[in-house]
């Protein structure tokens, strides 16, 4: 208990100290995560908004695969990506595995689902007069389709927001593609799984902290955009 | 059932419209909008007004349709790109975009290729025109049911539409509200600006209105204009041959119509 308390103390001092090691760790983690919700933000808004406003045959269960995807596991993500980057796999000459761009991958794969399927929920729920408004008054099918996003905008935020939560928490890709490579593929989740077993409480519980605050605050920040847009 | 106008600013042949069920909710031969005219299109409730204007603004696809646009004819997928951009449809209740009314007014401009001063100064007039201008940094979503309407029409007044489709335009408002629509039709009217309204409410519309309409039953029926007592035998001879034209329309195609289940 005594070390506890130490390990303890010792996390706050590494938080505040600005440790570059543990901060370092931090900054992976958003870099990562940052750019692979930034790569599949917009495609998978257009795609979402597709889902919801093109009728095309087969529409029912394209949408119902895209719901149920939501709920692929990370670790099954990871071995898939694996299997495609190794060595003797078809994308095996880039040479990305265990790399940040394997992690970025990896996390787009995870977060692409379920982005498009919160995008269509909140798309879906747009008022269908906004696009017909829009269209009559001249607008081309593109800006249309801005202005009903525009509409729904706290939806479709609180969509991004939401698979940046799932894709920056996650450990079974990261540590799969990324490797968990000081100074470059180790973020936080890897971090925490890894170097606490080897007796790293302190820097463990600081980087635990750090997520549950981030996890906290952007769930917070999802509470509020809800009842925004419930509100409208 | 089918009305010949001479010159017309959009005329409709073998229009056919089903519903996701298949049943067939139009089936007109012909229908014509001349050029400034005022129209009133009635109706029971579901008896596709709404989906008919629609059709006629560009928004809903019908099964078949030629429309002709100034006097040439294309199909309807075709057609409605030319006259999409001066013909403008008005919902029963209105939508206004989440941002302040002179955004709204502003949206459809922002679309042609005009300099910001140039859209500031129109949404401006059109504000002053509608009596908006005290109400143009509001939110839109802020106001009452008569504002967002006035809102509404400013925002496809300026653009300057040679045909405007007002889904009830007289429906939810009170008395006051109702009375600045009817004085807004008229200077539409004045100012030769097609319009195709529907409502339940013939009275109050009928001395704004060149020609009046009934959709029954899928068919479009020109109503001779006269006074409201004699329209109404106009009506109940008319439905009549409508009826009986239809009965041997259906004979002779031999096909199989569901109409009358509703």
């Amino acid at each position: 208990m005594g070390d506890l308390g130490a390990a303890g103390k010792q996390a706050f001092a590494l938080l505040f100290s600005g440790d570059p090691e543990l901060w370092g760790i931090i900054g992976v983690s958003f870099r990562v995560s940052l750019l692979a919700v930034a790569i599949i933000a917009p495609i998978a808004l257009i795609a979402a908004f597709a889902l919801a406003y093109v009728r095309f045959p087969g529409r029912r269960p394209v949408v119902s695969t895209v719901h149920s995807l939501q709920a692929i596991p990370a670790v099954c993500v990871g071995l898939a990506v694996y299997l495609l980057l190794t060595r003797n796999g078809p994308l095996g000459d880039w040479r990305l595995l265990f790399t940040q761009s394997a992690m970025v991958i990896g996390q787009m794969v995870l977060g692409f689902p379920l982005l498009l399927a919160l995008g269509h929920s909140a798309l879906q729920a747009a008022d269908r007069r906004a696009w017909e408004t829009a269209r009559t008054l001249g607008a081309s099918p593109w800006r249309a389709m801005w202005t009903v996003m525009r509409e729904v905008r706290f939806g479709l935020l609180a969509a991004v927001i939401a698979a940046f939560a799932r894709v920056i928490a996650e450990v079974g890709a990261s540590l799969m593609l990324g490797g968990n490579i000081d100074h470059v593929t180790r973020n936080i989740p890897t971090a925490i799984a890894l170097e606490t077993s080897r007796g790293e409480y302190a820097q463990g519980i600081a980087l635990g902290l750090v997520l549950f605050v981030l996890a906290l605050s952007l769930n917070f920040t999802l509470n509020l955009l809800h009842g925004k847009g419930e509100m409208r | 059932m089918s009305a010949s106008v001479a010159s017309a600013l959009l005329r409709f042949r073998g229009l056919v419209k089903t519903t996701a069920s298949g049943k067939r909710l139009l089936d007109i031969a012909e229908l014509a909008i001349p050029a400034g005219a005022c129209i009133l299109l009635s109706g029971r409730n579901g008896a596709g007004k709404t989906t008919l204007l629609k059709i006629i603004a560009g928004l809903d696809p019908p099964e078949r349709a030629s429309v002709e646009y100034d006097g040439a004819a294309a199909p309807w997928h075709e057609a409605r790109r030319r006259y999409r951009r001066a013909v403008i449809y008005l919902h029963q209740q209105p939508y206004l975009f989440d941002c302040s009314v002179a955004a709204n007014v502003g949206y459809g401009l922002r679309g042609n290729a005009l300099g910001r001063a140039e859209i500031a100064a129109r949404v401006e007039q059109a504000l002053a025109t509608s009596d908006l201008s005290h109400l143009a940094t509001r939110n839109a979503r802020e106001l009452s049911g008569g504002e967002r309407q006035r809102v509404a029409l400013a925002r496809a007044l300026v653009l300057a539409p040679r045909l405007l489709l007002l889904d009830e335009p007289l429906a939810n408002l009170d008395e006051e509200a109702r009375a600045r629509t009817c004085t807004l039709i008229a200077e539409l009217k004045a100012r030769g600006v097609a319009v195709v309204l529907t409502s339940h409410e013939r009275l109050s519309l009928s001395a704004l209105t060149h020609y009046h309409y009934e959709l029954d039953d899928g068919r479009i029926a020109l109503l001779p204009p006269s006074s409201d007592a004699s329209t109404m035998d106009a009506r109940g001879s008319v439905a009549a041959f409508d009826k009986a034209s239809r009965r041997r329309g259906r004979a002779g195609r031999g096909t199989k119509t569901t109409v009358d289940d509703r």
